[in-house]
């Protein structure tokens, strides 16, 4: 449940737009609350979404991404929404980090990062054409890592 | 914010031709590209061993370790990866993690942020990491 009304931010499909991306996610999750252990993860999440949504989901074309950061309870989340084919990140294997980077799945370094990064990632069809990601963070610091 | 590529110091003389670079800024898919062309330009003016200070790098996405990956194999002499190929970069980690790190890119000033993303991916294992620039030139 939404504790507020979600700040929202649409930008062309263009990795100049990146930079812009984290910004406003950083600056937003900071008002609603997050520690700076929270900023620096998802922060890196987003990145890693819209950077896949642009390189891989628009692949060149133009299009629009939305995204939408609230509070909800202890959590913050981001949701980015595309028009490209649909794609299910959440079901990319994870990298078996013991062994030898060559032989792991191409793609799933930056899915890994998102994993590791959010307390949960959610992905639905958009209607018509197009995908929902939804990123969740605790806006607290993780207690493994505080230290 | 975007990226600053300063090559701060170059060593010639006997020692292995050595070239300190100091990324600033944010390391991305928008800029991952500038740093393997300077790695390139590097390597084909004599360049045979790099020193990253990161100190001032406050993020680096997964495209960031393409990059830093690719500088190894640069200055190996080996071509790296097709910039096309985004992610394919990993199929061709020749200096796995099996083997330890490399000497040929070495790195210093690396702040949490940036750390958390080499430990979370392994990468860290790729590189001798030094609290400072003279520690790593120290370190040969």
């Amino acid at each position: 449940m939404a504790d507020g009304t979600a700040r929202s931010l649409t930008v062309d499909a263009g990795v100049d737009r990146l930079a812009g991306v984290r910004a406003f996610v950083r600056t937003e999750a900071r008002a609603l609350g997050a520690s700076e252990d929270a900023l620096v993860d998802i922060v890196q999440a987003v990145d890693e979404a819209v950077t896949n949504v642009i390189v891989h989901g628009y692949a060149g074309q133009p299009g629009a991404i939305d995204l939408a950061i609230e509070r909800q309870g202890p959590h913050v989340a981001v949701t980015i929404s595309d028009a490209c084919p649909t794609f299910d990140p959440t079901v990319v294997p994870e990298p078996d980090m013991s062994i030898p980077a060559e032989l792991r799945r191409p793609g799933g370094m930056g899915v890994h990062l998102i994993r590791v990064a959010t307390d949960g990632f959610a992905h639905r069809p958009r209607g018509g054409r197009g995908n929902v990601l939804t990123l969740v963070r605790t806006l607290r610091a993780r207690e493994s890592e505080e230290a | 914010m975007s990226l600053e590529i300063a090559i701060d110091r170059v060593v010639g003389g006997a020692e292995t031709p050595t070239a300190v670079v100091r990324l600033v800024g944010e390391l991305d898919a928008a800029n991952y590209l500038e740093v393997i062309d300077a790695g390139r330009r590097l390597y084909e003016d004599g360049t045979r061993r790099l020193v990253l200070d990161l100190s001032g790098l406050t993020f680096i996405a997964s495209s960031g370790l393409v990059a830093l990956h690719s500088l190894i194999l640069i200055m190996a002499g080996e071509a790296p990866p097709d910039p096309e190929n985004g992610w394919g970069a990993f199929h061709s980690l020749a200096h796995d993690v099996s083997g330890g790190p490399q000497m040929a890119v070495q790195l210093c000033g690396v702040g949490p942020a940036v750390d958390r993303v080499l430990a979370r991916t392994g990468m860290g294992r790729l590189f001798l990491v030094h609290a400072d620039r003279a520690a790593a030139l120290a370190a040969g």
